[in-house]
């Protein structure tokens, strides 16, 4: 399998884990050959390193804002937000893969739990890859605005940008591993003349309807669930005018404050 | 790198003309000294106003610090996004031609350094106008610039197209990011009628919120 070709010994877990992921930006592990055996070949135990780790730097760059902000909840704040970034990914992930997994065999899908997984993880190495990429212009931001509506509207921009390239790379997956199935050896080799990248369309006329409304599906609880596991885990950034707390008291909603907090920058 | 030389490099960037075979790093070397010169002669002229040598320094050394600090932190976003739409054998490629453009951009504001430094001298402006005339200056210069990248990044597009959207979104994120570092390093004019420093204590602020906040005033009509 193409995991196994790529493996050099004595590579340290999280040095193997970045090369899967840079393999899955490349869109390598998602051409059409590879996706042969009806699954994405990645091990989600050593890709799993390395999101946590992107996810903490991204946290770090998050909490900056508070670290520097005078009466702010300070360094605390930077702790928190390292926890908390993975545990939104992986609290989301561990609520809606059953209900994913549910929907997708009942619409008919022949994804097995395993490759559901195994997809769900390369999406999460997308999501986090692009993420903590930004992650440097959120700490620039941070360290220079004193104003805590921005910082809050900021991220969720970076949060979704991240989050629909995610969903890009799980949709193109997803039709792909369809057609997978379907080519026989022969075309699949010149299929992969092309090797086209890892958002990069094939071929509208392969997209099946059930896989758009699998991913739809998907998509919808994903957003819902991820958003409001984010409004229940805060706070993240730290508003300056509130002592330090782990967690806030449940009130309210995601969209409500995402209003609030447009409605605060432009009065 | 000799006077000379970097002037043949800078003509030659300007021209298009097909550098005699110059090695990757070299090009690169003399990339990053065309914008430290040029840039650090115009940041210069700007910070001239009023006559100080320290604002002029300090103006001198910021303006190449504002434009290779946007740069630097804009690129890792976009290196993902070239990797995930399939560019990633092309981003040498590209990086050269987002950092010619870069180059060009201190070339032609330096190549405008003259006409700020007449303005200053012959008409007598106030700081507000001295502002205006400043930011006049960028704009042309950046339209100028666009030249260069069209030039520069014509090849790849005609290779790949989706490097059109991915130039799109550079700019996006590149602008976003310069204006806030622009106000962070502040003041690069000064006003004469304030103490000459290189950062202003209350410049910690958002350029984003500022405007918002000016727009409103008017709107408001306060």
């Amino acid at each position: 399998m193409a995991i196994v070709e790529a493996d050099r010994e004595g590579d340290a877990a999280w040095a193997k884990g970045f090369r899967d992921l840079d393999r899955i930006l490349r869109g390598e592990l998602t051409r059409l050959p590879a996706l042969r055996d009806g699954e994405v070949p990645v091990a989600p135990g050593r890709l799993t390193w390395v999101v946590v780790g992107l996810c903490m730097a991204y946290g770090a760059c998050m909490g900056t804002f508070s670290l520097l902000s005078p009466q702010g909840p300070g360094l605390m704040q930077v702790v928190a937000s390292m926890v908390k970034v993975p545990l939104l990914f992986y609290l989301t992930l561990v609520v809606t893969l059953p209900s994913l997994y549910v929907l997708n065999a009942l619409m008919g899908s022949r994804l097995s739990f395993g490759s559901v997984f195994r997809l769900l993880s390369a999406s999460l190495g997308v999501n986090v890859a692009v993420l903590a990429s930004m992650g440097p212009i959120v700490a620039f931001f941070s360290a220079c605005t004193t104003s805590y509506p921005f910082m809050v509207l900021l991220n969720v921009a970076v949060f979704a940008t991240a989050g629909f390239l995610a969903l890009g790379f799980l949709l193109q997956t997803l039709q792909r591993l369809s057609i997978a199935r379907t080519l026989t050896i022969a075309t699949d080799l010149a299929a992969d003349d092309e090797a086209p990248g890892a958002i990069h369309p094939l071929t509208d006329q392969y997209a099946g309807r059930r896989v758009r409304a699998i991913f739809r599906v998907w998509m919808v609880l994903f957003g819902l669930v991820g958003a409001q596991m984010g409004w229940v885990l805060r706070p993240f950034i730290g508003d300056p005018s509130r002592p330090f707390a782990w967690f806030r008291p449940r009130q309210s909603n995601f969209f409500e404050a995402v209003l609030h907090a447009l409605s605060a920058v432009f009065s | 790198m000799t006077t000379p030389t970097l002037l043949r490099r800078a003509d030659a960037l300007l021209r298009d003309l097909p550098e005699p075979e110059v090695p990757a790093a070299a090009a690169w070397r003399s990339r990053l000294a065309i914008v430290t010169t040029f840039g650090a002669l115009y940041g210069a002229t700007m910070g001239s106003y009023g006559e100080r040598p320290l604002q002029a320094t300090y103006s001198a050394l910021k303006l190449p610090l504002m434009l290779a600090a946007s740069f630097a932190i804009s690129l890792p976003p976009f290196f993902v996004a070239n990797t995930l739409f399939g560019l990633r054998d092309d981003f040498r490629r590209v990086v050269g031609a987002l950092a010619t453009t870069q180059a060009a951009l201190t070339l032609i504001l330096a190549s405008l350094a003259p006409v700020t430094a007449f303005a200053y001298s012959a008409c007598g402006l106030d700081h507000r106008r001295a502002v205006l005339l400043n930011g006049l200056m960028f704009a042309v210069a950046s339209l100028g610039a666009q030249v260069v990248l069209r030039r520069s990044y014509r090849e790849l597009i005609a290779a790949r197209p989706a490097h059109r959207a991915m130039l799109r979104a550079w700019l996006a994120v590149y602008v976003f990011v310069g204006i806030q570092m622009g106000w962070v390093l502040r003041p690069f004019i000064g006003d004469p009628g304030l103490k000459t420093q290189f950062f202003r204590e209350d410049s910690w602020t958002n350029a984003y919120v500022a405007v918002w906040n000016m727009v409103a005033g008017v709107l408001s009509g306060s």
